[in-house]
C-alpha cells in the first residue's frame, strides 16, 4: 500500500515536471500579435500564411487579432489608450501619419538592409523623412465596363492602355451614348428623358478620397509636396466641377454620393451602369466572383484624362507598433509577410497587386500573377493595370500628408451642395478655404 | 400603546437597515458605471488627448471654444439633430397612437395585425436602412417609379437636403412598433364604464377620445414622448449606413452622436469627443427638463395626485 502511494507521488511529480518542460519548450517561441480587418475567409487565408511562416522558422509565433473594418482604427485607439496594442498590424492609410506623428509607429527603415529587394518607393509612407510603413499591396484606380453593353451599342469600349486614353470630351461623349432612358433613347438623342434613366453611362465609387485623381489629372492637386492645401487653385476645382457636371449638365452619371454602395458588380448585373470607376481590388472582391456566378462579361480600361494621364495608387499599410516588446520579431514577421509569394492567395484572387517592381517588369512574373481565373485577358490587364500602375500612378496624398481624414470630412461636407448644383464647386471651396486649412492643420 | 410604538420603530429601524444593504449593489453600480465615468468624461473634455498621445495636455475650455466657435459641423449638427428628433417624436407618437386605437378595436385577425406592426421594430437596423435605401433610390426605387408614373420629377430622398430629414423620419416612424405596444397596454386599462357613460350622454368618437382616452392615457403618452425623444436625439444608425466615414457626408447626416463617434473613434480625438458628448448630454437634459416642467399642466393622474 505504502509502495503504491509512493509510486503515485513519483508519477505525479514526473507529470508535473514534464508539463513544465513542455511549457518551457513552447515558450522559446516569441508570441507576437498581428491585427487585421477582413472576414473569416481572409482570416483563414492569413492563418495558412502564418502556418507556413511558423514552419519556416522556430522563433516566432504569430496570433491574429481580427477587428471589424468599420471599427478598426477606433478599436486600435481604444487599445492604445489601454496600453494593449498588438505588436504589428495592418493600418488604414489615412491614419498612418497621425500615428507616426505621435510616435506610435516603429521606424522601419532598418527593416531592409542594403541591396535587399524592397517594395516600390512610391509605396512607402514617410514621416519626417523616414519610412514608417510600406503598403502591403499596390492598388490603382481604373475604369471598368460592361463589355456586352458596349458591344450591343456598337460603341468602342474604354481603351486598355494609357497611350489611347480618352480625353475628357471623348469620355463624356461615350458616356452619353451609353446612357439610356426608359424608352431606350441615349443621352445624345433629342428625345432623351433625363428624368427617367434606366442605365447610366458611368458611376463613380463613393469612396471620397478617389476624387483627388481628377484634380491631379487636370494638372492640379489637393496639396503641394509640403502638405499645404492647394485645392483652391483653378485646375483642382475645375476638375471637380466636371465631375459634378456629369450629373448636372450631361446626365450621364447619378449625382455624386447618391450611390452609397461600392458593389459595382451588382450595378453591372442590374444594368444600371455601363462604366464604373473604382480600384483594382474590385476584381478580387467582386468582379471575379460575378463573372463566375452571373456570367458578367466585364472589361478593364484606363481612366480618361483631362490634361495628364494619371491614376492614383494606394494600399493598406503594415506597421510595427512602437509599444511592441518584441520589435525584432515584429519586423521579421512583417518583412516575411511582405514577400509576394507569402501573400500569394490575395494576389492570385485579384484583391492585391504585388508591391515589388519585378512583377511589373518581368513578363514571367507578370504572367504568373495575371494568368489566373479572376482576371480579364492578359493583354488587356497588362496594359490597363500593370503598365498603367508602373508608369502613370501617383501616390494618394495620405502617403505624405497628415490629417487627410479631417480634410476629407470637411471637403465632402463643403462640396455636398455643389453636387446637387446649388453652388459651384469653386464657390463652395473658395468660401471655405479657411476651414479646409484648419482641417489640414488638425484644428 | 407605548410598547407597540417601540416595537414598530425597532422594526422600522431594522427595515431601514435592510433597505440600505439592498441598495448597496445599485449604489455601487451607479457610482462606478455611471457617475464616475460621467465625471471623467467631463474631466477629459478639458484636455487635448488623442488616445495615442503619450500624455494628455490641459487646455481648459479649449475644446468647448473650438466646438462653439470654430467647428464647421457643430451648429448644423445641433440643428439637424433637433429637427430630426422633434419631427420623429411627433410623427411616431401620432402614428403609434392611431395604430393602437385601430388595433384596439374588435377587428378580424387582430393578433396578426398587432404582430405585423411590431415586426419592423425587431428587424435589424442594417436590414431596415438598406431596404429603405433601395425604396428611396432616385433612379430605380419604388417611390420614384410611382412619382415618374404620375409625371412628377424624381426626388433624391436621401441626398437632397430638403428631403433627407423627413425621409429618415419616415423610417423611424415605421420602426416605432414598441410605442404601439405600450399604447395598447394603456388603452386596455381605460375603464369601459367611462365610455359607456359617455355614450349614454351622446358623446361621439372624438369627444370620447378627447375627454376620456387622452386624459387617462396622458401618463403613458408622457412616458412614450420622453423615451422616444431621448432615443431619437441619439440617432446615429442612418449616418453610419448612408454616410459612413470615407463617404460623401451630406450635412443633414451629421447628427450629434455621429459627430461624437467620428471625432472619437475615427479621428482619434477622444477629448474633443468628450466635450461634444457633454454638450450633447446637456442638450438632452434641457429637452427632458422642458418636457417635465410642462407636463404638470397636461398630465392627468386618475388618483388625483399630480
Amino acid at each position: 500500500m505504502k509502495g503504491k502511494r509512493k509510486l503515485i507521488s513519483i508519477l505525479t511529480a514526473m507529470l508535473v515536471l514534464a508539463s513544465m518542460a513542455g511549457t518551457a519548450l513552447a515558450q522559446e517561441r516569441v508570441t507576437i500579435t498581428y491585427s487585421m480587418w477582413g472576414d473569416n475567409e481572409e482570416v483563414r487565408v492569413l492563418q495558412e500564411t502564418i502556418d507556413k511562416f511558423e514552419k519556416e522558422q522556430d522563433k516566432i509565433h504569430v496570433e491574429i487579432v481580427q477587428i471589424d473594418r468599420a471599427d478598426y482604427v477606433g478599436t486600435l485607439n481604444t487599445r492604445a489608450a489601454g496600453n494593449n496594442l498588438p505588436d504589428t498590424g495592418i493600418m488604414a492609410e489615412d491614419a498612418v501619419l497621425m500615428w507616426a506623428e505621435q510616435g506610435m509607429l516603429a521606424d522601419v527603415s532598418k527593416m531592409y538592409g542594403e541591396g535587399e529587394a524592397k517594395p516600390l518607393d512610391s509605396l512607402a509612407f514617410t514621416f519626417d523623412g523616414k519610412p514608417v510603413g510600406y503598403s502591403v499591396a499596390n492598388e490603382v484606380l481604373v475604369l471598368y465596363y460592361d463589355r456586352e453593353a458596349f458591344a450591343q451599342a456598337g460603341v468602342t469600349p474604354p481603351p486598355a492602355g494609357a497611350d489611347g486614353a480618352w480625353d475628357w470630351d471623348t469620355f463624356v461623349d461615350v458616356a452619353k451614348q451609353m446612357t439610356l432612358d426608359v424608352n431606350g433613347n441615349n443621352a445624345k438623342s433629342p428625345s432623351f428623358d433625363p428624368n427617367n434613366i434606366s442605365r447610366y453611362g458611368v458611376m463613380l465609387c463613393p469612396d471620397f478620397w478617389q476624387l483627388e485623381v481628377w484634380s491631379v489629372s487636370n494638372g492640379g492637386s489637393w496639396y503641394d509636396e509640403n502638405g499645404k492645401v492647394t485645392i483652391g487653385e483653378p485646375e483642382a476645382m475645375e476638375a471637380l466641377q466636371r465631375i459634378a457636371d456629369l450629373y448636372l449638365v450631361h446626365h450621364v452619371a447619378p449625382q455624386y454620393g447618391t450611390n452609397t454602395s461600392t458593389t459595382l458588380d451588382q450595378d453591372f448585373v442590374n444594368k444600371s451602369t455601363a462604366m464604373y470607376v473604382n480600384g483594382q481590388w474590385s476584381i478580387g472582391v467582386w468582379l471575379g466572383a460575378a463573372k463566375a456566378s452571373d456570367g458578367l462579361d466585364w472589361g478593364v480600361g484606363v481612366l480618361p484624362y483631362m490634361k495628364e494621364k494619371v491614376t492614383l495608387n494606394t494600399g493598406g499599410v503594415n506597421v510595427a507598433f512602437a509599444t511592441s516588446k518584441n520589435p525584432e520579431a515584429a519586423m521579421e514577421w512583417l518583412k516575411w509577410y511582405a514577400k509576394e509569394e507569402n501573400a500569394w492567395g490575395l494576389i492570385q484572387s485579384g484583391i492585391w497587386m504585388p508591391v515589388l517592381s519585378s512583377y511589373y517588369t518581368d513578363e514571367a512574373l507578370t504572367r504568373k500573377w495575371v494568368e489566373n481565373p479572376n482576371f480579364p485577358p492578359y493583354d488587356e490587364y497588362k496594359s490597363a493595370v500593370v503598365d498603367y500602375a508602373l508608369n502613370n500612378a501617383r501616390p494618394t496624398s495620405w502617403y505624405w500628408v497628415n490629417n487627410t481624414n479631417l480634410f476629407n470630412d470637411a471637403l465632402s461636407s463643403i462640396l455636398a451642395p455643389a453636387w446637387s448644383g446649388n453652388v459651384s464647386v469653386a464657390d463652395a471651396i473658395q468660401n471655405n478655404l479657411e476651414q479646409l486649412n484648419a482641417a489640414n492643420q488638425g484644428y | 400603546m407605548g410598547k407597540a410604538s417601540i416595537k414598530r420603530s425597532k422594526l422600522a429601524r431594522y427595515e431601514a437597515r435592510l433597505a440600505k444593504i439592498y441598495l448597496i449593489p445599485a449604489f455601487l453600480g451607479l457610482t462606478f458605471l455611471t457617475y464616475l465615468p460621467l465625471l471623467s468624461v467631463f474631466a477629459l473634455s478639458l484636455f487635448k488627448w488623442t488616445a495615442i498621445m503619450p500624455k494628455p495636455l490641459f487646455i481648459g475650455l479649449g475644446n468647448y471654444i473650438r466646438l462653439f466657435s470654430k467647428d464647421m459641423f457643430f451648429w448644423t449638427s445641433l440643428k439637424v439633430t433637433i429637427q430630426y428628433a422633434v419631427l420623429t417624436v411627433v410623427l411616431s407618437i401620432a402614428y403609434s397612437m392611431s395604430m393602437a386605437l385601430l388595433l384596439n378595436r374588435k377587428i378580424p385577425a387582430r393578433g396578426f395585425f398587432r404582430a405585423m406592426f411590431y415586426v419592423p421594430y425587431i428587424i435589424p437596423a442594417m436590414a431596415v436602412y438598406m431596404s429603405w435605401g433601395l425604396l428611396y433610390n432616385k433612379d430605380f426605387g419604388v417611390f420614384n417609379a410611382l412619382l415618374a408614373q404620375f409625371g412628377f420629377a424624381r426626388i433624391a430622398f436621401l441626398v437632397d437636403s430638403k428631403y433627407i430629414i423627413p425621409s429618415l423620419a419616415v423610417i423611424a416612424v415605421w420602426t416605432s412598433g414598441n410605442l404601439i405596444v405600450i399604447f395598447q397596454a394603456g388603452l386596455g386599462s381605460v375603464p369601459r364604464v367611462y365610455y359607456e357613460a359617455a355614450e349614454i350622454d351622446g358623446a361621439n368618437f372624438w369627444m370620447r377620445f378627447i375627454h376620456i382616452t387622452l386624459p387617462i392615457m396622458s401618463p403613458i403618452i408622457f412616458y412614450n414622448l420622453l423615451m422616444s425623444l431621448i432615443a431619437n436625439m441619439q440617432v446615429v444608425v442612418p449616418s453610419l449606413i448612408y454616410a459612413g466615414s470615407n463617404r460623401t457626408t451630406y450635412p443633414e447626416y451629421t447628427f450629434m452622436s455621429f459627430l461624437m463617434y467620428r471625432s472619437g473613434f475615427i479621428n482619434n480625438e477622444f477629448s474633443y469627443a468628450s466635450a461634444i458628448s457633454f454638450v450633447f448630454f446637456a442638450l438632452i437634459g434641457a429637452f427632458t427638463l422642458v418636457l417635465f416642467s410642462t407636463s404638470r399642466s397636461w398630465l392627468f393622474y386618475e388618483g388625483g395626485d399630480k
